[in-house]
């Protein structure tokens, strides 16, 4: 299915954005948005690999016919219903990373470059690795939906217990059981300095973004006296460092907590609440129909490419009526509708190199050296120092196809430390080797410019075609 | 005279009779009939007629420097009203003093500019560009944005509106270069030295982003002519970036890239500020580079004299001292722009930080600017004087800023088609090259 750029833009869309700019080549750059000429393929296998790549970060060599065989709605229900369970090679690589066994304090002792690595490490491997799939790309949207810089003070030694107990945990459950256990993780707590928040001149840092990245979103309906009112509520939330206390744990401080009426998006909370203050904020919150708009219309951009109004607010209905049930809303957008209307996504960074590794079968320990090439595509994980996660604008990838062309190339040959691929292998799957490793049958150019192996490896991977899901 | 130049002219001149107490121009008044700003807005192809209307021009005039402090930076603890009581009051703890007050320690006391405004000492290293004219300071400046958001305000100052809203998505960088064609452009006009694209140059045609100037290597040559072919075709940006990508290595590769590690900061505002001098100087055609300094937002601590703030604070003065030094008679084709997308709140929390605010400082620094001079329309600092919840009033539209500097120092450019809805309100910042 080739989509016209008026199709891809939604007419109404389109002409509401260019008449400001009034700009004809501004309105060809902004509809490149969206590419015309990345087509999206049709027919029987490719709707195979279409509901793949909405769902997964790209297909590794043989998923295709795996997914074929056992059919679409099972392999949906398969990637909703994920179990604890992990392949052993997989269990065995994360059993070594300290970073998520050790509690924050005892990690106080590693460097913390020893620890970001490991983290690092973790999310890579279980992303390129683990048959759940669904619920890795949900991890990479809540990490980002609720980020954290693990350069922030002791952040990164809590970012482990965080992604392991509220992104993780949450991945696919309930909207509001993810921002409680967000709001209790000292991870968070530090990282938008809530452990200080007290009586008196409350600190708004946590409220704010609560309210505008974690829930309503900015045009939300909420304003500067709620962002203060919130506040006054959350006074008290911290981290426990008091002797002989459960160190770093969630703590409430009753001594600290400004305990007198708020009044929050309208609804009055009364005063002596303690800690069910900030309960009590969460629920309004998580289950304010702007939220549900907010969150299922970032959704709806990274799994279905595009804001459209009517599948925003079908998933939207969903959200309120399921009580911010993710799984439900997930089922949703992956309507076989949606699927088939979906429309091209950018990878960033890290689901380009994450699908280059499945694609290719990489055996990978996922270690520094891999890390080095996501770094220098400026996307180190959990190393954006703002609240609102990394950049979805395409536009704000366009920088990092150099660095992508040089992993693709030390990939192909074999020359990245702890990484190693077997090209024979995947020649041997398939009677055409681009096809199987790009998944589209689109590869006439791939055969053009390239004959040997590796070199057309490296061709696939760095494909304009290949920088899109 | 182009069409642009005239609205802009225009709505100069119909801002001056609103204006109260501000120097400006008196050319405006001498504008004719045109498209108003707002007219200019609405019609669909106002900026393609501006461009239309001239033959492509070789750049003529300063190379722009824009550094964005991103996060909310103080800009009260860095160019410090010591005057204002309220400050003092405001800020028991985090405050400095006034220049040679006595009861505290020289490393506490302001540096004093103007009598009224003085340099955080962290800052230190810029105080000789400041009263030997070479640097300016522009005060309680800023944009709109009332949600106190930094995604709202960011979004606002890199698309060169006064608030955020919807429709508006090119970035005014990306404007700028668009209205101002060049006979033979490349992809270095502007250069982002940062992975990411920010957003003021987003929608730009001939605009590189690169983390490293250094790095900038194809590692495997060889791969050339195949990644010429795959990226021939493509509409889509990331095929239209990849043929920009090689035409940058193309023109990279010919320079002979050696920069002295010692001359600047080890940070990354001193690396970055290196190899923007670095393509300064090899004469690439860049016009516009566009750096960010992340961190300032200063909830919790942010420090006096030792501490977050005041290390940021070093960090942005040495390495911008650096690049002063560095550039030697260079300067005299340079203009520094340093902006946020918002300052603090006066009184200091209980976290011994700030909160989000309104109104902040901006650095200048260069050839072309009217220099030793803190620009303000101060607003005061007392309660009825602050803005709705205790915050430094915006009294200069930061676009005056960024527009004068197109406007003196850019010769042809059209700072109404990159400003859409603005009106200069205050000029002067630089001298007319």
């Amino acid at each position: 299915m080739k989509l016209s750029r008026r199709q891809v833009l939604g007419l109404g869309a389109a002409t509401a954005g260019v008449v400001v700019t009034g700009c004809a080549p501004f309105a060809r750059r902004l509809a490149a948005d969206l590419p015309e000429d990345v087509s999206l393929p049709k027919g029987d296998v490719e709707s195979t690999l279409r509901l793949v790549n909405r769902v997964s970060y790209g297909p590794t060599p043989g998923e295709l016919a795996r997914v074929k065989a056992m059919g679409r709605g099972a392999y949906l229900e398969e990637q909703l219903n994920p179990t604890d369970e992990e392949p052993l090679a997989l269990m065995v690589q994360l059993q070594r990373l300290d970073a998520y066994r050790m509690d924050a304090a005892e990690m106080e002792e590693l460097p913390i470059d020893l620890v970001l690595m490991q983290l690092q490490q973790g999310v890579l491997l279980r992303a390129t690795y683990s048959p759940h799939q669904l619920r890795e790309r949900m991890v990479e949207f809540w990490s980002d939906h609720l980020n954290i810089y693990a350069r922030k003070g002791s952040s990164a030694f809590r970012k482990g217990t965080d992604d392991l107990n509220v992104i993780r945990k949450h991945a696919l459950g309930s909207f509001h059981d993810l921002i409680s256990a967000s709001a209790h993780s000292p991870a968070m707590l530090a990282y938008l300095d809530n452990q200080v928040n007290v009586k008196g001149v409350a600190n708004e840092n946590y409220a704010r973004e609560l309210m505008e990245l974690h829930t309503l979103g900015v045009h939300g309906g909420y304003s500067q006296k709620d962002v203060q009112e919130v506040a006054r509520c959350f006074t008290g939330w911290g981290i426990e460092n008091r002797f002989l206390r459960p160190k770093g744990k969630f703590v409430f401080d009753p001594e600290k907590h400004d305990d007198g009426e708020k009044v929050v998006l309208g609804h009055r909370i009364p005063a002596g609440g303690g800690e069910s203050d900030g309960e009590q904020v969460l629920t309004i919150l998580a289950n304010h129909p702007n939220t549900a708009k907010f969150v299922c219309s970032k959704l709806c951009k990274r799994f279905l490419g595009h804001t459209d109004e009517a599948v925003v607010d079908g998933a939207a209905k969903v959200f309120l009526e399921k009580q911010g049930d993710t799984r439900a809303v997930l089922k949703f957008i992956f309507s076989d509708e949606n699927i088939d209307q979906s429309r091209p996504v950018q990878k960033r960074p890290f689901d380009y190199v994450v699908s280059a590794l499945r694609a290719t079968g990489a055996q990978s320990d996922c270690g520094r050296p891999i890390q080095e090439h996501l770094e220098k595509m400026g996307m180190a994980v959990y190393q954006w120092p703002m609240p609102d996660g990394y950049p979805v604008k395409p536009e704000a990838w366009t920088g990092t196809l150099l660095a992508r062309w040089n992993f693709a190339a030390a990939l192909a040959k074999n020359e990245i430390g702890g990484t190693s691929v077997d090209l024979e292998k995947i020649g041997e799957r398939s009677q055409d080797f681009a096809a199987a490793l790009m998944g589209t049958p689109k590869v006439d150019s791939i055969k053009h410019v390239a004959s040997e192996l590796p070199t057309m490896a490296a061709a696939c991977l760095a494909s304009p075609e290949f920088q899109w899901r | 005279m182009s069409r642009g130049c005239e609205s802009y002219r225009m709505a100069e001149a119909k801002r001056e009779e609103e204006t109260l107490g501000w120097q400006v121009s008196r050319r405006g008044l001498l504008a004719t009939l045109g498209l108003s700003a707002v007219a200019a807005l609405a019609a669909p192809s106002a900026l393609a007629q501006v461009v239309l209307s001239e033959d492509a021009k070789e750049h003529e005039g300063d190379v722009i420097v824009n550094v964005f402090l991103r996060g909310g930076m103080d800009g009260m603890s860095a160019v410090v009203p010591y005057a204002e009581d309220a400050y003092h009051r405001a800020r028991p703890n985090l405050r400095l003093r006034k220049p040679g007050d006595a009861s505290a320690g020289k490393e506490y006391q302001a540096l004093d500019l103007d009598g009224f405004f003085g340099l955080n000492p962290a800052m230190a290293s810029l105080l000789p560009l400041f009263k030997e004219g070479r640097m300016s300071l522009v005060h309680a400046v800023g944009s709109g944005d009332q949600t106190r958001s930094h995604f709202e305000a960011m979004n606002a100052m890199e698309r060169g509106m006064y608030q955020m809203r919807g429709g508006l998505q090119t970035g005014w960088v990306a404007r700028h270069l668009e209205s101002t064609p060049r006979r033979n452009p490349t992809p270095l006009r502007a250069v982002a030295l940062s992975a990411t694209m920010p957003d003021s140059l987003r929608g730009a045609t001939h605009a590189t982003a690169m983390a490293s100037l250094t790095d900038f290597r194809l590692a495997d040559p060889s791969l050339r002519d195949m990644l010429v072919s795959l990226y021939g075709g493509g509409k889509d940006v990331m095929a239209q970036a990849g043929r920009e990508t090689l035409e940058v290595l193309d023109k990279l590769g010919k320079l002979d890239v050696k920069m002295d590690p010692k001359a600047y900061p080890k940070s990354d505002l001193g690396r970055a500020l290196q190899q923007v001098g670095t393509l300064i100087r090899s004469n690439v055609g860049l016009e516009v580079a566009s750096l960010e300094m992340g961190g300032w937002d200063t909830h919790v601590g942010q420090g006096t004299v030792n501490g977050w703030l005041p290390s940021y604070l070093k960090d942005l003065a040495d390495a911008l001292a650096a690049f002063e030094r560095d550039m030697g008679s260079e300067m005299k084709r340079i203009t520094v722009i340093v902006q946020t997308e918002f300052g603090r709140r006066l009184n200091e929390n209980t976290g011994l930080g700030t909160d989000h605010g309104r109104a902040s400082a901006m650095f200048l620094m260069g050839g072309g600017v009217v220099g030793g001079k803190v620009f303000a329309d101060w607003p005061g600092l007392e309660a009825r004087q602050l803005d709705a919840v205790g915050d430094l009033k915006v009294t200069t539209d930061y676009r005056d800023v960024l527009a004068d500097a197109l406007t003196s120092r850019v010769k042809g450019s059209h700072p109404a088609a990159v400003f859409p809805e603005w009106s200069a309100k205050q000029r002067g910042f630089f001298k007319v090259a």
